[in-house]
């Protein structure tokens, strides 16, 4: 199983094992930021209408 | 099975969500729970909503502040996490282009949760998953809550000739999906093909019928194929359900009106799984400001090698992005997706 803490513990240790990526704050705060994400809801509206247009022939 | 629950129907999902509850009952009593969620063969497929109950297990017991009761485990067939039974895909991500198991895995350890990848289950006990590995190792897995999504097939019914004799196969595969314009011929994995995949979903027999959605038989699997040295097979199928058996559902229906209209089978619209987009989106929490959503799209959903040599897929189209405004999108869609099914006023213009 991999377990995240001493996944953590074992990069830490400057071994060869990947560890996951975990967001920043910042990146967290724009996960959840009104203005930014209505930005981004626009993006991905358009982003998954060409994916809709794409679909069939 | 009998001891996990699963969320495939709406009776699975309310016992799912009562046995849920009891679990978190025991927690907020002080007792420790190890919760299962994942996929429950080693040729199950449907992770992503796997993914998505998994993730709204976890909103619910931090809502109740019951984290630190909770053992959440992730058990996958997958060879990598992100690989969601379709050989994962490479998006854009921070100014580079990562492969999606970073998506996935970032997306778990945020929140704790610990998984075990290639395992194959193979049998399940009151308290015990047991499990094989890729490596070939049986593991055992105590749970006291585990949702495991079960192994499609097909409903398993025969067929019978005019004069009575049996047909079946001409018409399903061995595991009870229907048989279409697919290329069956078996091949190794590096000799696939965008063209293997069919793209009118009629039978190549029997003109009369069509199998769009989940219930054509696919020419193989879309993540490489996964043996362990015990011979078991641990490779997730690939998905059809979602956006693609409605667009496959809606291209078979318009080829068989122009059928009726012109009297000649001219199957001009096509929908091939190598050639279409698909968008899914893995949406946890509930309200306007509470959730988080991972938002994916992948054009084409079957990689084609050949067209794209450096990532299988278009870079431009196929995505990955977490946050709020995937969320408000998930509901937006959910209400839409609610007007086209009841046939409102100008359902016709929403998409599959």
């Amino acid at each position: 199983m991999q377990n995240i803490n001493l996944e953590r513990n074992k990069a830490r240790g400057y071994s060869d094992f990947s560890q996951a990526p975990s967001a920043t704050k910042r990146t967290q705060m724009l996960r959840k930021n009104w203005f930014f994400q209505a930005y981004r809801w626009m993006v991905l509206n358009i982003k998954i209408l060409r994916i809709v247009a794409f679909g069939h022939s | 099975m009998g001891n996990t629950v699963s969320v495939c129907t709406y009776g699975h999902a309310e016992h799912a969500w009562k046995k849920l509850q009891e679990s978190m009952e025991k927690m907020k009593n002080g007792q420790k729970q190890k919760i299962v969620i994942g996929v429950g063969h080693p040729g199950a497929t449907c992770q992503g909503a796997a993914f998505e109950y998994i993730l709204n297990v976890y909103f619910e017991i931090k809502r109740k502040n019951l984290e630190k009761y909770a053992d959440l485990i992730w058990l996958t067939n997958e060879y990598q996490l992100g690989d969601f039974a379709m050989g994962g895909a490479y998006v854009k991500f921070g100014g580079y282009i990562a492969p999606t198991k970073v998506f996935a895995e970032s997306f778990l350890a945020e929140r704790g949760i610990n998984w075990i990848k290639q395992a194959g289950v193979h049998k399940i006990d009151k308290n015990k998953i047991h499990y094989e590995t890729l490596d070939g190792e049986y593991h055992e897995l105590d749970y006291d809550f585990a949702m495991l999504i079960p192994a499609f097939s097909g409903p398993g019914i025969k067929a019978f000739g005019k004069s009575g004799e049996d047909v079946s196969d001409k018409l399903f595969k061995p595991n009870g999906f229907t048989i279409v314009d697919a290329d069956y011929t078996a091949k190794p994995f590096e000799e696939w093909k965008a063209e293997d995949w069919p793209s009118t979903y009629q039978n190549p027999t029997y003109h009369n019928i069509f199998a769009p959605g989940i219930a054509f038989a696919p020419p193989h699997t879309i993540s490489k194929p996964q043996k362990s040295p015990n011979g078991t097979s641990i490779t997730p199928a690939p998905p059809r359900t979602g956006m693609p058996s409605g667009v496959t559902g809606k291209i078979v229906a318009q080829n068989i009106r122009d059928w009726i209209k012109t009297g000649k089978p001219e199957l001009k619209h096509r929908a091939s799984m190598a050639k279409m987009g698909a968008a899914c989106i893995i949406s946890a929490g509930y309200g306007l400001t509470n959730g988080i959503a991972a938002t994916m799209t992948v054009y084409p959903i079957v990689p084609d090698w050949e067209k794209y040599p450096e990532f299988g897929r278009s870079i431009k189209y196929t995505m990955g992005e977490p946050g709020l405004a995937g969320h408000w999108l998930k509901w937006f869609m959910h209400y839409m997706f609610l007007h086209k099914a009841k046939g409102y006023p100008f359902w016709y213009l929403l998409p599959e």
